[in-house]
C-alpha cells in the first residue's frame, strides 16, 4: 500500500510539490523559530548568570541590554556619586567596542569588552581557568585575553597580535572553554585601551555591586529615583524583561505554527479532495475488485500522511539549515540548535496536519458508491 | 446435478424509490447459474442488464429479493463482507476496461491480489502467469495507454481471474471493441470456460455473443423474456 501511495502522490507532480511546499515552509518556520527562541533563551540565561547579584547601570534611554548599550555615556563623576550610595561595595565600569571584524562579511561581527583587568571576573566569571597563557594584570595595557571559541574561530594563539583600528594588542591568554557563549566568545582588553580606541573618556555601562545581594533591589530603586540621567536594572528585573521577550518569541512561534497548520492542512485537504474526485472511477474499480471501505480510507490517509511526512522531513532539514546559518552568522554567539524534542515534535505535527487534512477526503472516498463511480464518465 | 454458483430469487430494483422519478428497473427476476456455465444476458439498451449484473456482482443491493453466491445469502452480509465476496468470488470485466492508467499491466493484476491479502512476491508471480494465460506475456510492463483496447480488455480479464473467482461477470466486454477484436475477446472467454472451467456471465446488447455461450437469457423491460440455447457446438 505504501509503494502504491507513493505512485499515487507523484501522479500530479506539481500539485503534490506545491502542497508539500506548504508543509515545508510551515515546519521549517517552526523548527527555525523554535530553536532560535530556545537559543536566545539559553544565551540570555547564561548572561544573567554572570551578572547575578549586580546592578547594571546605563544612561537612561540608551540602547539597553539588547542594544549593546549604544548611546550610553557614564562619566567618572557619575561613578563617584554612585559609589557614595549606602550599601554599595564597588562600581565596575565597562565599555564594549563593536567591530565588524576583518574578512567577516556577515553577522554582528565581534564585541571587544573593556574592563579593569583586575575585575575581569565581571566579564568571564569567578572560577575561570586558563587554557593557555595568563590573565591580564592590573594596569596592563595593549594586551588582550580571549575566550576559547573566539580564539579558535580566528585561529589565534598566545603571542599573536590582534589589530583593532590603528591599535595592536598582544594576546596573552586564552580561557578554557566553559560552554557559555558570553565567555567563550569574549575578547577583553583594558578599559583604558577601549576608551582610547573609541576616543572617549566615558563608560557605556557599569556594574554596581552591593555588600549584600538582598539590597540590590533597594539600591537600584534609589538610583532610579535620585539620578535622572541613569537607569538601574537588577538581574531579577532583567530576568523578568527577558522572560517577557522569550514569551513573545514563543507566542510568535506558536502563531506561525498555527498559520502553518491552517495553510498546510488546507493544502493537503484540497489536494486530497481533488485526488479523490479525479480518481472516482479508480476507487470504484478498487471496490469492485474487493477493496473494503477501510482499505480505501487507509489508502487515502496513507497518501496524505506521506505528503505531510515528506514535507515535514524537508521542512525539518531546511529549518535546521536556517538555524545553522543563523548560528554561523552570529559568529557562534547564539547557541541555537534543533533539539531532538523539537525535531520529533515538528514531525509529529506534520503528520498530524496530513492526517487531519486527509480525514474528510478519505471518508468521502471510502463511502463512494462503486456503481455510481463506475458509471461516472 | 450441477453445483449452483449463483442464484437470484425474485429480484426487484427500484431507483429513486419514493421520488417522482421512481423507476422500477428489475421486476422479480429469478435465475440460477451453475458451475462451468457460460451464459449471456442480452436485451435492448435500458432493459436493466447492467443493474442485474451489478446486483449479481454484489456491487449493489436489490430493493427486494435474494442473491446467493456459492449458497451464501448476501443480504445477511455487511459492507466489508460484501467487499470480500467481490474480491474472492467475483471477477468483473467492464466495457471501459477500467484499468488504472498510471501503473503497468502486471501491477493492475497485482493490485487485485494485494487487496485480497496476497504477498507482493506471490502477487507478482500470479499476475505474470495470468497475463500469460490471456496472451499478454510480453506486455507485462506496458501501461494501459501503451496498449490497444483488446489488450487492455485482456488485462482486465486477467485481473478478474486473479483471486480464482467462482464467477466472472462481463458487462458489455466487447462494447468498446471492433467486431474482430470483440470476437477474439469472446474466444478468450470461451477458452477460459472450456479449458479452465471458469463460470462466466456476459451481458450484451449485441446478439452475436449468443453464438459463443451455452445459453442466453433474454431480458426486456426488467423481466426475463425467455432463455435460449447457444448455437455453439463445441460444448
Ligand atoms: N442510478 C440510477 N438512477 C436512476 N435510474 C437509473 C440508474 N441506473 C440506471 N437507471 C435506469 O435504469 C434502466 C436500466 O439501466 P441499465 O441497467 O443500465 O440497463 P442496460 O444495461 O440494459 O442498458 C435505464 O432506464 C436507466 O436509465
Ligand atoms: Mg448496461
Amino acid at each position: 500500500m505504501i509503494d502504491f501511495a507513493f505512485k499515487n502522490i507523484t501522479r500530479q507532480r506539481t500539485r503534490t510539490i506545491l502542497t508539500t511546499l506548504g508543509i515545508i515552509i510551515g515546519i521549517a518556520a517552526i523548527v527555525a523559530l523554535g530553536s532560535i527562541s530556545e537559543g536566545i533563551n539559553q544565551y540570555i540565561t547564561a548572561s544573567l548568570e554572570l551578572s547575578a547579584g549586580k546592578i547594571i547601570i546605563q544612561q537612561r534611554g540608551s540602547g539597553g541590554f539588547q542594544g549593546g548599550f549604544a548611546g550610553s555615556d557614564i562619566t567618572d563623576d557619575d561613578l563617584e556619586e554612585l559609589g557614595s550610595i549606602d550599601g554599595v561595595k564597588e562600581i565596575v565600569p565597562m565599555n564594549l567596542y563593536f567591530s565588524m571584524g576583518r574578512g567577516m562579511s556577515f553577522g554582528p561581527g565581534m564585541v571587544i569588552a573593556g574592563i579593569d583587568p583586575e575585575r575581569s571576573e565581571f566579564l568571564v566569571g569567578e572560577n575561570i581557568e586558563m587554557h593557555e597563557g595568563r590573565e591580564m594584570e592590573g594596569g596592563e595595557t595593549g594586551v588582550m585575553m580571549l575566550g576559547f571559541v573566539f580564539a579558535e574561530q580566528r585561529d589565534l594563539g598566545v603571542g599573536d597580535y590582534f589589530e583593532l583600528k590603528d591599535m595592536e594588542f598582544e594576546i596573552i591568554g586564552i580561557l578554557e572553554k566553559i560552554e557559555n557563549p558570553n565567555v567563550d566568545d569574549s575578547a577583553s582588553v583594558n578599559i583604558v585601551d577601549i576608551q582610547e580606541l573609541m576616543g572617549v573618556d566615558t563608560y557605556q555601562m557599569a556594574y554596581v555591586v552591593p555588600f549584600d545581594i538582598r539590597d540590590a533591589e533597594a539600591i537600584a530603586e534609589e538610583i532610579e529615583n535620585s539620578y535622572e540621567k541613569l537607569s538601574a536594572t537588577t538581574p531579577v528585573e532583567l530576568a523578568r524583561q527577558v522572560g517577557e521577550i522569550i514569551t513573545q518569541i514563543r507566542l510568535f512561534t506558536l502563531g506561525i505554527g498555527g498559520i502553518a497548520a491552517v495553510v498546510g492542512g488546507l493544502g493537503v485537504l484540497n489536494t486530497m479532495i481533488m485526488a479523490v474526485l479525479e480518481r472516482r472511477r479508480e476507487i470504484g474499480v478498487m471496490k469492485a475488485i474487493g477493496a473494503t471501505k477501510r482499505r480505501i480510507l487507509m489508502q487515502i490517509l496513507t497518501e496524505s500522511a506521506m505528503i505531510s511526512l515528506i514535507g515535514g522531513a524537508l521542512g525539518l532539514a531546511i529549518g535546521a539549515l536556517v538555524v545553522f546559518g543563523i548560528v554561523l552568522a552570529s559568529g557562534g554567539q547564539l547557541p541555537a540548535q534543533v533539539t531532538p524534542g523539537l525535531a520529533a515534535g515538528s514531525m509529529i505535527f506534520a503528520l498530524m496536519l496530513g492526517i487531519v487534512g486527509g480525514v474528510y477526503p478519505s471518508i468521502k472516498a471510502a463511502n463512494l458508491d462503486p456503481v455510481e463511480a463506475l458509471r461516472y464518465e | 446435478m450441477s453445483e449452483t454458483v449463483l442464484e437470484v430469487q425474485d429480484i426487484v430494483k427500484t431507483y429513486n424509490q419514493g421520488l417522482p422519478n421512481e423507476i422500477k428497473v428489475l421486476k422479480e427476476v429469478s435465475m440460477k447459474i451453475n458451475k462451468g456455465d457460460f451464459v449471456s444476458i442480452v436485451g435492448p439498451s435500458g432493459s436493466g442488464k447492467t443493474t442485474l449484473l451489478d446486483i449479481i456482482g454484489c456491487l449493489m443491493r436489490p430493493t427486494s429479493g435474494g442473491v446467493f453466491v456459492d449458497g451464501v445469502d448476501v443480504k445477511e452480509l455487511g459492507d466489508s463482507e460484501l467487499a470480500n465476496i467481490r474480491g474472492n468470488k467475483i471477477g468483473f470485466v467492464f466495457q471501459q476496461y477500467n484499468l488504472i492508467q498510471t501503473i503497468t499491466a502486471q501491477e493492475n493484476v497485482e493490485i487485485a491480489l494485494r487487496i485480497m491479502g496476497k504477498s507482493k512476491g506471490d502477487a507478482k508471480k500470479r499476475a505474470k502467469e495470468l497475463l500469460e494465460l490471456v496472451g499478454l506475456g510480453k506486455r507485462l510492463n506496458n501501461k494501459p495507454s501503451q496498449m490497444s483496447g483488446g489488450e487492455q480488455q485482456r488485462v482486465a480479464i486477467a485481473r478478474a481471474l486473479a483471486n480464482n473467482p467462482s464467477i466472472i461477470l462481463g458487462d458489455e466486454p466487447t462494447g468498446n471493441l471492433d467486431t474482430k477484436t470483440g470476437e477474439k475477446i469472446l474466444n478468450l472467454l470461451k477458452k477460459l470456460n472450456n479449458e479452465n472451467g471458469y463460470t462466466i456471465v456476459v451481458v450484451s446488447h449485441d446478439p452475436n455473443v449468443t453464438e459463443y455461450v451455452d445459453y442466453t437469457i433474454h431480458i426486456r423491460d426488467g423481466e426475463i423474456e425467455k432463455t435460449t440455447n447457444g448455437t455453439t457446438t463445441n460444448k
